[in-house]
């Protein structure tokens, strides 16, 4: 605006500057050109004005409408953004609610979202070899490598409160036979309901999971408690554990006898168990490993043959030794023994685990009435057993009922071999003296069976496991050096001392 | 082992069972799960203390109360799904009825078990706005303009949602002397509006003061307060619209969850305490209407009086508000598929 301003003040200059001052007759003119001039200067004037507001204007226009295009661009964007947020969240919330498969240590599980509905497989394989050393000529033939156990295992819930569980065994010469085959409801932790085949609630060690005891075997003690069996069965952790009940109905198996999945007799045996776990949820940790309880079964059955351990001797399961070689049975000189009235067992039983200590012990008493079908002799025979059994985890690990599970998996490329354990057991086995000779032969069964056993427990990681232990077990009565006892079931397991050692490579997940 | 020794063994493992027994039934030591909806998270955390005092003085014993939230119908899906609630805080009744009708959790009249059929407290719909309120919001219809965008949770999914959307429903059919298309045609045109659908209240309040999206966040009345306090430098205004909706939130104890955790008693406890004066009392605090007249006179100043319609006036009831509005293919469903 300042230089049109000084252009028009410039000719306006000029033109009176070449003006003559004697033209006074021109002054008329010149007053009416100079009035003229100035009208167009500020005709002008207001002209620069007036476009310069409207360009003022304009730019503020369009400054407003770039500041509503930005606002609107901005919204849009974190509109956008906010979008991309949500999905994501929606996203995240669905791949919550998909199925979840899941292949790890605890095997192959696969479920529902909220777990409602889980189907895992899970597998046990242990190879074992037992070596007997001193046994006697007839017996030599022992020594061999076996595969103990070859269960694959199917598990899971259906509609979050019932359970299953499922578990042939392929391993035994017999062919495949059916361990674990049940259903389960779980209305609350404290009030369950299991019905088909399981352990019967009775023996401590017999209630440890195959793949967490100690040895190989497990002691004289549990050859008095049964196995499983087939039955119903309410039970129940109070308190996360604080105390557990079991009490059911089963159809009722001799001593460490597994059901034949039927029955066929009017009576039926009842079991019960309580176990406690006084300081589980306490601050004294020195004592939250400390369990103990006690369990009991009871029949009044009709005779039989099949409720006793098997009356055949050789090397068929009853009261076996370590080696699982037979040292007692109901094998008199004359007759035959079947079950007569009532059996019964009680076991007092605990444990405590303290950091890498582990301590095990129970004791079982099994009242069995016998009648001699020959004889007619009728008696009620009390057989004792008992077991205490200790370990150490030399590498620092946790002891505890479900087993050891390795700080350091074996990986020999960084220097991590796992956990060892040593394993240390005394166990006993009396046979009631009024058994000889009407239910039992002296000259074959022992009366009395006294095992040590001490062995080595390598964890690899928490499904691989190397067992190697050693057992020496003695006997009183039994089989003599010479005559029939020393070639006869089982007389010719107790003529000398039972020494085995044992190895075991296990898998399980 | 001689007899005798075998009753001293067994008479002392008995006595120690009868010791941890006796310990199990005097050990008390208990856990809630109270599931709510989204925006009663600072609520329940006060109240949860307030009542595990009390608890502690009242019987001896201890009682912890864990929270979920989300938005109410979320919420109420994953309880039927498995979500272990002891005890359920909603927003809206349907909620709860999802409970009897999806899974048989709780029975049909769970309602009548606690006083004004189970709802301790009420609130309201109303608005919040930015500083100094620019796009001057004050009622129902300045939400509809065309230069305000307005952000409202997603009425299928959240309780603060639909009391939104019913809100809008009601106030159209109160200005069109009941015509339901005007209505129909109102809300459509609010939803237009809308340019996120959170799922629950508190996602809305994300979007609108952390996101800084809308220019309205349209909410309940303690979820309204918590912006302003959470957020003091954005200056937001509470509006209250001169007529909107009375939002009751009923609460119950989840009976077949209850029974698995044995915690009957406790779980019904929790839910009486918020009848009392003290709960009562808390539930002001935090911005919610309570049932109790004296306490509500108390904080007049805060809640002012509006002109509140019930679900039933302006949608025949829950039941049918479901039906005809919000389950699939209903109004919203069209509306907002129309606006998309």
């Amino acid at each position: 605006m300042k230089k049109k301003q000084l252009w028009l003040a410039t000719i306006l200059g000029a033109q009176l500057a070449f003006t003559s001052p004697a033209a006074d007759t021109n002054d008329t003119n010149r007053d009416a050109d100079l009035a003229a001039l100035k009208q167009q200067l500020l005709e002008l004037s207001q002209k620069v004005q007036a476009l310069e507001s409207q360009r003022a204007a304009d730019l503020q226009a369009a400054a407003a409408a770039a500041q509503t295009q930005n606002q609107d661009l901005d919204q849009k964007v974190r509109i956008l953004a906010r979008e991309r947020e949500l999905d994501q969240e929606a996203a995240a919330a669905a791949a919550k609610s998909a199925p979840r498969l899941q292949v790890g240590p605890g095997g192959f599980i696969a479920s529902s979202a909220d777990s409602n509905f889980v189907f895992s497989l899970k597998g046990v394989l242990q190879v074992d070899s037992r070596t007997f050393f001193n046994d006697s000529v007839n017996k030599n033939a022992n020594d061999g490598i076996i595969l103990r156990r070859a269960r694959p295992i199917f598990q899971g819930t259906l509609y979050r409160d019932f359970d299953f569980k499922f578990t042939p065994d392929f391993a035994p010469s017999s062919g495949p036979t059916i361990f674990d085959a049940y259903g389960n409801y779980r209305y609350a932790p404290w009030a369950q309901l299991r019905s088909g085949k399981f352990k019967t609630p009775e023996g401590l060690e017999q209630l440890q999971e195959d793949v967490n005891i100690s040895f190989n075997e497990r002691s004289l003690a549990s050859d008095l408690v049964p196995n499983r069996d087939v039955g119903l069965q309410l039970w129940g952790d109070i308190k996360g554990g604080l105390l557990s009940y079991a009490a059911g109905i089963f159809n009722g198996v001799g001593d460490e006898q597994n059901s034949s999945n039927a029955a066929f007799e009017n009576e039926v045996e009842f079991a019960g168990r309580l176990f406690t776990q006084p300081f589980k949820s306490s601050d004294l940790t020195a004592l939250q490993g400390l369990g103990f309880g006690v369990a009991g079964t009871s029949q009044n059955g009709t005779s039989n043959t099949k409720d006793l351990p098997t009356t055949t001797g050789g090397t068929l399961p009853g009261y076996t030794t370590d080696g699982q070689q037979q040292f007692f049975a109901y094998n008199p000189a004359i007759g035959t023994v079947v079950a007569s009235r009532e059996h019964w067992r009680l076991s007092p039983q605990g444990y405590y685990y303290y950091g890498p200590l582990s301590l095990l012990g129970e004791y079982a008493i099994s009242d069995q009435g016998v009648r001699n079908t020959t004889t007619g002799a009728q008696a009620y025979l009390q057989n004792t057993a008992w077991e205490v059994s200790g370990g150490w985890v030399l590498t620092g690990e946790n002891a505890s009922f479900g087993g050891v599970t390795p700080l350091h998996p074996f990986d020999p490329h960084n220097g991590q071999w796992g956990a060892f354990q040593v394993v240390a057991r005394y166990a006993e086995l009396n046979i009631d003296n009024a058994a000889f000779p009407v239910f039992a032969n002296p000259a074959y069964s022992a009366s009395t069976a006294q095992a040590w056993s001490t062995g080595l427990n390598w964890y690899l990681n928490k499904n691989i496991r190397l067992n190697a232990s050693f057992s020496h077990t003695t006997f009183t009565g039994g089989g003599a050096s010479t005559g029939s006892g020393a070639t006869t079931s089982p007389g010719v397991v107790t003529r000398q001392p039972e020494n085995v050692f044992f190895t075991r490579v296990q898998l399980a997940f | 082992m001689p007899n005798r020794i075998q009753k001293v063994v067994c008479a002392s493992l008995t006595a120690g069972l009868l010791w941890a027994a006796a310990a199990v039934g005097s050990a008390a030591e208990s856990k809630l799960l109270n599931v709510s909806y989204d925006v009663t998270r600072e609520f329940y955390s006060a109240y949860n203390k307030s009542f595990a005092d009390y608890w502690k003085t009242k019987t001896g014993d201890t009682v912890t109360v864990s929270q979920s939230h989300g938005g109410s119908s979320k919420q109420a899906q994953s309880v039927v799904n498995g979500l272990e609630a002891d005890v359920v805080t909603m927003n809206q009744p349907l909620d709860i009825d999802v409970l009897h009708t999806g899974g048989g959790l709780l029975p049909a009249n769970w309602s009548s078990r606690l006083p004004n059929k189970s709802v301790p407290y009420t609130s309201t719909i109303l608005f919040v706005v930015r500083k100094g309120n620019p796009k001057n919001i004050r009622n129902w219809d300045d939400l509809v303009q065309s230069n305000v965008s307005v952000v409202i949770p997603n009425p299928k999914t959240s309780g603060n949602g639909r009391y939104s959307y019913l809100a809008a429903w009601g106030y159209a059919l109160k200005k069109s002397a009941g015509d339901e298309k005007s209505a129909r045609e109102f809300v459509g045109n609010l939803f237009a509006n809308v340019p996120v659908l959170d799922t629950g209240g508190r996602g809305a309040t994300t979007t609108f003061a952390e996101r800084g999206i809308g220019d309205v966040l349209v909410t309940f009345e303690n979820e309204a307060a918590l912006v302003q306090k959470q957020f003091p430098d954005e200056e937001f205004l509470v509006i209250l619209p001169p007529v909107s909706i009375l939002a009751e939130n009923p609460v119950a104890w989840v009976d077949r969850n209850v029974q698995r955790h044995h915690t009957e008693a406790v779980a019904r406890a929790y839910l009486e305490y918020l009848f009392s004066d003290a709960g009562q009392e808390l539930a002001a605090q935090h911005y919610f209407r309570p049932r109790n007249q004296a306490i509500l006179a108390r904080y007049a100043t805060r809640y002012k009086p509006v002109d509140l319609f019930t679900v039933s006036e302006v949608a025949g009831g829950w039941q049918k508000a479901q039906q005809v509005h919000f389950s699939d293919g209903g109004i919203f469903d069209q509306i907002y598929q129309l606006n998309k």
